[in-house]
């Protein structure tokens, strides 16, 4: 299993980054979009099953007495949450921003949108 | 109120005055006026903070807050210490007279409707990523601090601007990415997020099963995130199309005070949270056996490079704000510079007067930055007044500001030999530290980039000058129209320049202070003291 996620993780970073330095703008934003989930896929997979105890699930512990059962890491998932949410607000800026830059080039190709000036 | 909910109220403010400023947006008067309170406030808060907590007599020199009282490493913790309260110092000195100069550098429309809220979310991350305590609200205020910076960059909708935030933007989302994966493992690796208790477990790595290897590898990927933060050669490739783009005003603080979040970050997580750990691998060229000793070559090898590409840009630049943002690559180097050498001279190598070298290469690191931030502010603000005055700042139209406005050119004059290292001005310390800790870590070549850089920007400064404040008046400077106001402000900031160079002293306590708060990994644990999570 562990073999399985890395590898699709590291497929996903790698087709993110070819997507990343095509010409097109709209495979750049695609990249960036893949790139992040795949982020986000690892930041999941970083944690596995927590030590048991009123510790490591603050919830359980502060209610019930007694026994916590085990649980996955909540902390990695509440993190992903967050990446989540900020990646997907960056992207459809990206987008945005993509689309204005169409309108003001014409092209969505990369080299013909030029450097800085 | 106990002295510790201090560590929240710099972060408070500035979140109030956002949304006061968004509520306000209709009434130009009412939402400007705001504004401004807001950033006098802020500016009075963070040196309230800075008073109560390092420069008081009786002062703890350090406070942690808990947020909603979890304590760490489960809670989100805000730190003041001296490091962080030395870099709100500098955000706030930038902040408060950008604001000012804005009021009347944007046009009196609409233009400035969302500049308010923009500029004060963006002081809301900068703020938020010099107090957190804690690895992945770094990462969480970094974007915050980025999403109203990539507004501000798109802020006029022209096609120039459009294209410096693509760039920007896709550039810092790939950045953002690769700092979720160094998170990520860092947690796998150590077990927390919580830097104190992220530095307590590096340290005894025996005693919490941590693996430290790999967090040479994780730190050497968040180090590439910070650079690009700071904008240190290889990643200083959207500067120059970003700050030129940004209002000039805005501009002034992403120069002042964005940049030095890197180099924060950089100096809070590697030379407080990972300098205890060490791996028993030996490099040559390296000084001990810490994530610390390995980025040491890397980063001096990155920041000569930039005092050489920012300088040798600077040169070439055709308007005054293109120098500028090809400048602040170069003397982001003169701070990058002793930051490496601080890495790589060992901690308990001896220096002067109770400091070790180390500290004495902070400190220098430090003093340059403020003096960065005090200046380059100034002349974009600078330039900002040229701008909203002749209607251009490109050095080919520009000639004989110095006759037509003489208080704007003396100002610009002094910031200009500021950047130089003219005593006694602020930058005359800043340059004879960084030089001194160059000596004293007997770096020769590391000297002689130090002082190529030092004549480059004598080079660009006296070009500037020379180009658009001496010579024939053209056209659009004879008819030009300065505003008194925008005037002021950079005369005043001038004044401060001097005034820091004057009374040197005070300032260099404080940087001595926060260079011992960045070196002292013992006394941040300590402060934050995180229970040691779920092993106990």
């Amino acid at each position: 299993m562990t073999l399985v996620l890395a590898t699709l993780i590291g497929l996903l970073f790698a087709f993110g980054t070819y997507l990343l330095l095509r010409r097109d703008l709209v495979w750049v934003i695609w990249g960036l979009a893949i790139v992040s989930q795949a982020a986000n896929a690892y930041l999941l997979t970083v944690a596995g099953i927590a030590v048991p105890g009123p510790d490591s699930v603050p919830v359980l512990g502060h209610g019930a007495e007694g026994a916590v059962p085990e649980t996955a890491d909540p902390l990695v998932q509440a993190l992903v949450l967050t990446a989540i949410v900020i990646s997907f607000g960056m992207t459809a800026f990206a987008l945005v921003v993509t689309y204005r830059v169409y309108e003001e080039h014409d092209t969505i190709d990369v080299f013909e949108i030029g450097g800085e000036r | 109120m106990a002295a510790d909910a201090l560590a929240v109220a710099p972060l408070l403010v500035p979140l109030l005055s956002a949304t006061a400023a968004l509520l306000t947006r209709r009434w130009p008067v009412i939402r400007t006026s705001v504004s401004v309170a807001g950033v006098v406030a802020y500016a009075g808060v963070v040196a309230l903070v800075a008073w109560r907590v390092v420069v008081a007599p009786d002062a703890p020199g350090a406070v942690a807050y808990q947020v909603g009282d979890w304590p760490a490493p489960y809670g989100i913790t805000l730190v003041v210490d001296a490091l962080s309260a030395f870099v709100l110092v500098l955000t706030a000195a930038v902040a408060l007279p950008a604001m000012l100069s804005s009021v009347r550098y944007l046009l009196a429309e609409d233009e400035d409707v969302y500049y308010h809220p923009l500029y004060h979310f963006l002081l809301v991350g900068i703020t938020g990523a010099l107090l957190t305590g804690d690895l992945f609200n770094l990462f969480v205020w970094f974007e915050v601090l980025l999403m109203a910076s990539y507004v501000l960059i798109a802020f006029y909708g022209g096609v120039q601007h459009t294209r410096a935030t693509l760039w920007f933007l896709v550039l810092n989302i790939v950045a953002s990415a690769v700092m979720l994966v160094a998170i990520g493992g860092l947690y796998a690796t150590t077990g927390t997020l919580n830097m104190a208790d992220m530095a307590q477990r590096l340290a005894q790595p025996e005693a919490y099963g941590v693996a430290v290897g790999p967090v040479v590898g994780l730190s050497a990927l968040l180090f590439a995130v910070f650079a690009l933060k700071a904008g240190i050669v290889p990643f200083q490739f959207w500067v120059p199309s970003a700050y030129t783009a940004a209002p000039l005003p805005a501009t002034a603080l992403l120069a002042g005070a964005v940049k030095k979040v890197g180099i924060y970050a950089i100096l809070r997580l590697y030379f407080t949270v990972f300098s205890e750990a060490s791996v028993p691998v030996s490099l040559p060229g390296t000084a001990g056996d810490s994530p610390l000793a390995f980025l040491g070559p890397v980063l001096l090898l990155m920041a000569a490079a930039s005092v050489v590409f920012g300088g040798v840009g600077a040169v070439r630049g055709r308007s005054i704000e293109e120098v500028l943002a090809f400048s602040s690559i170069g003397q982001v180097g003169f701070i990058a510079i002793p930051v490496a050498i601080a890495a790589l001279v060992p901690p308990s190598a001896p220096g002067v007067a109770g400091l070790s070298a180390r500290e004495l290469a902070i400190a220098a690191a430090l003093v340059y930055a403020l003096n960065h931030t005090l200046a380059k502010g100034m002349l974009f603000l600078a330039a900002a007044t040229v701008r909203s005055a002749t209607g251009t700042s490109r050095l080919s139209e520009l000639g004989g500001l110095a006759g037509r406005f003489p208080a704007l050119s003396s100002a610009f004059m002094v910031g200009a030999l500021a950047l130089i290292g003219i005593p006694p001005l602020s930058g005359f310390f800043g340059k004879f530290l960084v030089f001194d800790a160059a000596v004293r870590a007997d770096r020769t070549l590391t000297l002689a980039v130090l002082v190529g850089g030092s004549v480059l920007t004598i080079a660009y400064t006296t070009r500037a000058w020379l180009r658009g404040f001496w010579g024939e008046r053209t056209a659009a400077v004879e008819t030009a129209d300065g505003d008194p106001g925008q005037v002021a402000v950079v005369v005043v900031m001038a004044l401060g320049v001097v005034a820091v160079g004057v009374g040197f002293e005070v300032v260099f306590a404080f940087a001595e202070a926060a260079a011992e708060a960045a070196t002292d990994t013992d006394a941040y644990v300590d402060l934050v003291a995180p229970t040691g999570g779920v092993e106990e």
